[in-house]
């Protein structure tokens, strides 16, 4: 914002300083309206002057001390010149304009000041802020905090409404305008370029300041493209002041929030519930006039949210009392007393009863009751699947994503079904041996029957019923040699119920487990179910921090609820409160490194956001996409790169827009091209693997920058597919091979090359060795094998030259169709029957036990060559001896050996 | 029963039809004593291959034309096994080094020096050196053709090597100094119109001039295509009267089905249908040179005189690039979007300035 004042002061005066606005300004709503109808354009660029003209004047005085006033330039230099300026740099295709500094006014928040607030009509763009409509001035205005900004709109209004009173303002303002439109009219590049531009300009609006929670209890949707804030930032405006987002228009939205391109299905959905509807600034005026914290409520909200605190409260005191209970028996039972101060907040916290667990409540209670009749199982012998069928088990395999309270389940689930819980986790050795003698596994242990009360080393008591948790098995690895298989011998007769816990349970490692153990996945709990223990947690440290904050950090650290307590114990240390802001922070800090999947990248990469002007990502950002997965997204995006409607091409028609469709194809695919030869540098002898940030921006951001747009999602007629490039390659690596193994054969025959071969001998042949079986069928295999034999060609070369067909002679609709099996059947019978000159014995064939007996099913054969088989290992001569027939062995008299299969 | 163009290939210097100058130069050569290296270059189908075979006879006799395949399994530095197959008489040996794509300097290095370091025994063999011929050597790697040139002159004694190659381009400056240089042109009309009378008169019919004009009209130069065409014009309709229409190969209709696409119309979903018809050329074996050739020659023959030289131009810049990327269906994909944009620009008679940036 002082930034933007800055650059103010630098233009001449104030009435010349709007005047480049102005023509800007033109040329963008020329874009609106088609250019054929000049009429309208003007009387639109007039009214739209009417209003922006003052406005931006009227900003200005305040400014205008502090500017000393040098001599005017000419108005119409400065007019002639910014069109010209505007051509140039939007011809082709101008950089985003770096984002606009209002991001720093969103982030500083509350903070206001007032200078800033003071220049804060003056830095709006004109023709946004002739939209706002006259009620907003009413509610404003008269309040106590009315900020600079009321008086100047008023002023504005009143001075578009009556005549203003400078005539000579006026006559500046209108004149100029209307000279930059006769000057611009002829201008049809100008025109073309603005057309390019696409939606009105991103300039920044600030963020009213609003009243803390004021859109508390408001549901809000937001849809298309706002003209100044990205999607996430106009959701992170939501709510910061206490709104919900979701993601759905539904009848319980209060609001919502209308761009451009709004989604159809959204629309309809507001039609059919008949739902209020937002633009960008009556969403910021709503922000600035509603009152905050619960006032503008509703009585129904307002009991839910009394009935809420109420309930934290309770919470918090009941966490108290436990707190107090449990330090007093500690105290009374032994002399070690652990200050619960001086505990983490994840064992200080950590649910003491099942009530206290976030989520899973299912997978919990299956487990305590699995738990509790498991030693009726153990007597059942494990045949009796129960209600839930998990009885037949002898263990549990919970898995889930970290920090979601697997391990303090399992563990209060044994203690409170009355089992000593063991737990062996990545910290001990967990080796085959320590596995199967280090536990109590058939329960012989007599600790608890000496020790009675006493504790053993660690803190748990050992008593007649033990329970093992085997913690973190997908972490038995190296160390821990045949920890898993053991652990599963161990499940299959252990006389303990054992629990293991894991993080993925599709792990290769976790395969054997899956057949002897339940698998109980734990999902990832809802933030609402986590907020309200939160929230107690930190009323009872007596912390100040707003629902929304938490909900924040919930969704920040994905739900894992252990990493929001440390953020919050963290916190602690240095204040007692957190605002939307620092909460933001903090969790961009303990952020987890989360992949995409490349379709998810794809459709982020291609879709209508990442390139809007109001898009906040840097060039950086945008390459981290393709860092993310480098070797598959240029496929993908290749792959996927014609399935958007260009955002770039929206506001064309007709003609026009096809045309520009194919200037912005034209412009991806080449970058593409591009791409593709900085990638032969990386992959080449050279291996230049700096180049892989030039590739990211060849292969993957520019192509996008073009032709970005809706369009590229899941399903639908144009959705995102996976590479055919990659199957295409390796089929044509096969053929190729084939076609290989074609031109070897045919080599002591023919001088050309495996192209020439492909391009002329196999049309030419095809007459003579594919075509009669067509047209003549099975008659014709003589002739057909006759020339086959000419040219040393095979039987799997035949197939070979059928499948390298193309168009009309498609592999599949020549065998498929053309040919009768019957005729296809005796061509593969003739040709085994009979023998056939080889020009040469591939190497690698000889030697090798003949596979076609294996094919065979007889029994009594494979037998045989079985026996082959181990007599094979002692000695190669020795086994030709054996074998009096030496057939199956030798590969030159391999057709005669099929010549038996087949009379057979 | 073979084809008639293995049939009646020319087995020695003395039966080739044409380039009479270049056979009467390769005779002397081989009865000098003082063989050089060779590199014989020219399209396909001029006859490099028969003029070499012809010369080995010319050489050594007729028993180079007992040939043997082998197959022959050299190591990569990566403990890769790679498979290549050479075709050998006992005068001379045949490789295709391309077959082992990457690896070819691997072979080139492992099987000259094999050769190179064993004389010959056959004392009653008219020459003391053998010949290596190596296929295709316009695609050898860099690196194998730097391995090439030490061994050429170290081994000089014992073996010649006859390269065989469509262009000298992508050959390295070092070895064609070391070659003499043998250009085998495409024969003209004249040559082509008395190769197939003659072929005709073996094959034992007459072959009306008009028909052979035609079908030397259609093959450009490549007398292997043409004797092929005719061969298959004959079994079509034997008394090679009436219209004749010369069946194109499959690819070639199908290229041209693409370039009728891309003319017809031009959107999105007609890039992505000719992208998948590009794939299925590819994926049959055809390169993408000959792709990108054939549907250009058929576009620029549908467009209008204003475009043509801009489709050349960019048909030409692609094609470059495709020799140097990996990926070629990108290339030719690139340039399709190109045409298809300059196409519709031109029907909508626009202006063109700053477009082609």
């Amino acid at each position: 914002m002082v930034d933007d004042s800055d650059e103010e002061p630098s233009t001449k005066k104030p009435t010349t300083s709007a005047k480049p606005r102005k023509s800007a300004l033109l040329s963008s709503s020329d874009e609106e309206a088609p250019p054929k109808k000049p009429t309208t354009t003007a009387k639109k660029s007039n009214t739209t002057n009417s209003s922006a003209e003052p406005k931006a004047r009227a900003s200005l005085p305040a400014k205008m001390d502090i500017v000393s006033d040098s001599e005017e330039a000419p108005p119409a230099v400065k007019k002639r010149k910014k069109p010209s300026i505007v051509v140039s740099s939007s011809d082709e295709d101008e950089d985003k304009p770096s984002p606009p500094p209002k991001k720093k006014a969103a982030i500083s928040g509350s903070s206001s000041k007032p200078k800033a607030r003071a220049s804060l009509p003056a830095k709006k763009n004109a023709d946004e802020d002739f939209v706002i409509s006259s009620d907003e001035d009413g509610p404003s205005a008269p309040k106590a905090k009315a900020k600079a900004k009321a008086p100047v709109k008023r002023a504005a209004k009143k001075e578009k409404d009556e005549a203003e009173p400078e005539g000579k303002g006026k006559g500046k303002g209108k004149a100029p305008a209307e000279e930059s439109k006769t000057a611009s009219k002829p201008n049809w590049a100008a025109i073309q370029a603005a057309k390019a531009r696409g939606p009105a300009a991103p300039g920044s609006k600030t963020v009213p300041d609003g009243e803390d929670n004021c859109l508390f209890g408001l549901a809000f949707v937001f849809t298309g493209e706002l003209s100044s804030f990205s999607r996430e930032e106009a959701v992170d405006i939501a709510k910061r002041f206490g709104g919900r987002v979701v993601g759905q228009p539904s009848s319980k939205t209060d609001f919502v929030v209308l761009g451009e391109d709004a989604g159809q299905s959204k629309l309809n959905a507001i039609a059919k519930h008949g739902l209020k509807t937002l633009n960008e600034d009556e969403f910021l005026q709503l922000i600035a006039t509603r009152k905050g914290n619960g006032k503008a409520v509703d009585d129904k909200t307002k009991k839910k949210l009394e009935k809420e605190q109420a309930a934290i409260k309770a919470a918090a005191k009941e966490m108290d009392k436990k707190e107090k209970e449990a330090i007093k028996e500690a105290g009374a039972s032994s002399s070690k007393v652990v200050d619960p101060s001086t505990q983490l907040w994840t064992t200080r916290y950590a649910p003491q009863t099942l009530k206290d667990i976030c989520g899973n409540k299912s997978a919990v209670e299956k487990l305590e009751a699995w738990l509790k009749d498991w030693p009726q199982s153990y007597k059942a012998g494990f045949k009796k699947p129960g209600k839930n069928g998990m009885n037949m088990y002898r263990a549990v395999l919970i898995s889930g994503s970290p920090g979601i309270g697997k391990t303090t389940s399992a563990h209060l689930c044994a203690k409170l079904a009355g089992y000593t819980p063991i737990e062996l986790n990545a910290s001990d050795t967990r080796s085959k041996k320590l596995v199967e003698n280090g536990m109590n596994i058939n329960n012989k242990s007599l600790d608890g029957f000496f020790a009675g009360t006493s504790t053993s080393n660690s803190d748990t008591m050992i008593t007649d019923r033990t329970c093992l948790i085997m913690d973190e098995v997908d972490g038995m690895s190296a160390g821990d040699r045949g920890g898993v298989g053991a652990l599963n011998a161990l499940i299959k007769k252990s006389k303990i119920p054992i629990i293991c816990i894991a993080n993925d349970k599709g792990a290769q490692k976790l395969k054997p487990l899956m057949s002897t153990t339940y698998g109980l996945s734990f999902a990832k709990p809802q933030a609402s179910t986590i907020r309200s223990r939160m929230m107690s947690i930190v009323y009872r440290e007596k912390m100040k921090i707003p629902a929304n904050v938490i909900d924040q950090l919930i969704a920040g650290a994905q739900s894992d609820i252990r990493q929001v307590l440390n953020m919050l114990s963290t916190v602690k240390l240095s204040s007692n409160s957190l605002s939307f802001d620092e909460g933001k922070e903090l969790t961009k800090m303990n952020e987890k490194y989360t992949i995409m999947s490349p379709f998810d990248l794809t459709s982020k990469i291609l879709g209508p956001y990442l390139f809007s002007h109001t898009a906040r990502e840097t060039l950086g950002d945008k390459m981290e996409l393709y860092f993310q997965d480098h070797s598959f997204m240029p496929l993908f995006i290749q792959e996927n790169y014609l399935k958007t409607q260009p955002a770039k091409a929206r506001n064309e028609e007709g003609p026009d827009k096809e045309m520009k469709m194919l200037r912005l194809m034209d412009k991806a695919a080449s970058s593409i091209s591009d791409g593709d030869l900085v990638d032969g540098m990386i992959h080449g002898p050279e291996q230049h693997w700096s180049l892989m940030p030039l590739h990211a921006v060849c292969s993957t951001i520019r192509p996008a920058s073009f032709i970005y747009g809706t369009g590229a999602h899941y399903g639908g007629p144009n959705a995102m597919s996976f590479p055919k490039w990659l199957g295409q390659n390796s089929s044509q690596n096969k053929l190729n091979r084939q076609l290989n193994e074609v031109q070897v054969r045919m080599r002591l025959k023919v001088s050309g090359d495996k192209n020439e071969i492909r391009q002329s001998y196999i049309p030419a042949l095809y007459p003579y060795i594919v075509l009669p079986l067509v047209e003549q069928g099975a008659s014709a295999v003589d002739d057909i094998i006759d020339r086959m034999d000419d040219y040393f060609l095979s039987k799997e070369d035949w197939d070979t030259i059928v499948e390298l067909g193309v168009g009309d002679i498609d592999y599949e609709t020549v065998l498929k169709k053309k040919i009768s099996p019957q005729a296809k059947a005796a061509l593969t019978r003739k040709y085994n029957a009979s023998e056939h000159p080889i020009p040469f014995h591939k190497a690698v064939d000889l030697g090798k036990a003949p596979k076609k007996l294996v094919a065979d099913q007889v029994p009594d054969h494979e037998d045989a060559f079985e026996l082959d088989e181990i007599v094979e290992d002692v000695s190669d001569d020795e086994k030709n001896t054996k074998d009096p027939e030496g057939i199956n062995n030798d590969k030159l008299i391999k057709a005669s050996k099929k010549k038996a299969a087949a009379k057979k | 029963m073979s084809l008639w163009v293995d049939q009646y290939r020319p087995r020695s210097l003395e039966d080739l039809h044409y380039h009479l100058e270049l056979s009467n130069r390769l005779k002397s050569l081989a009865s000098s004593g003082d063989f050089p290296h060779m590199l014989f270059y020219g399209p396909s189908g001029a006859g490099k291959k028969t003029r070499i075979t012809c010369t080995l006879r010319q050489l050594f006799g007729a028993g180079v034309e007992k040939l043997k395949i082998d197959q022959r399994v050299f190591l990569s530095p990566s403990k890769r096994k790679i498979e290549v197959n050479i075709v050998q008489s006992n005068f001379h040996i045949e490789i295709t080094p391309s077959e082992a794509g990457n690896y070819d300097r691997v072979v080139i290095q492992e099987l000259l020096k094999e050769i190179a370091q064993t004389q010959q025994v056959d004392l009653n063999a008219k020459q003391r050196f053998k010949v290596v011929i190596i296929n295709e050597a316009d695609s050898l790697s860099r690196d194998a053709q730097a391995a090439l040139r030490r061994t050429m002159e170290k081994y000089m004694s014992n073996m010649r090597i006859i390269l065989c190659a469509n262009s000298t381009s992508r050959l390295i400056a070092p070895i064609k100094s070391r070659c003499l240089l043998m250009r085998v042109a495409a024969p003209n009309a004249e040559d082509m119109q008395a190769v197939m009378q003659h072929v005709s008169k073996r094959a034992g019919f007459d072959l009306p001039p008009d028909v052979a004009g035609k079908i030397i009209d259609d093959s450009g130069g490549n007398l292997r295509k043409a004797i092929l065409c005719l061969e298959a014009l004959k079994m079509q309709s034997p008394d090679l009267s009436g219209a004749l229409t010369i069946a194109k190969p499959d690819w070639e209709t199908y290229c041209h089905k693409v370039a009728d696409l891309i003319i017809s119309q031009q959107s999105p979903a007609r890039v992505m249908e000719v992208r998948q018809k590009f794939y299925e050329l590819l994926s049959h074996c055809i390169p993408p040179t000959i792709i990108l050739k054939t549907v250009a020659d058929r576009v620029v023959e549908r467009v209008d005189e204003a475009i043509k030289a801009d489709v050349m131009h960019w048909a030409a810049v692609y094609e470059v690039r495709m020799r140097t990327g990996s990926k070629k269906i990108y290339h030719l994909e690139a340039w399709v979007v190109k045409v298809m944009s300059l196409y519709k620009h031109f029907l909508f008679d626009m202006d063109l300035t700053g477009f082609d940036d």
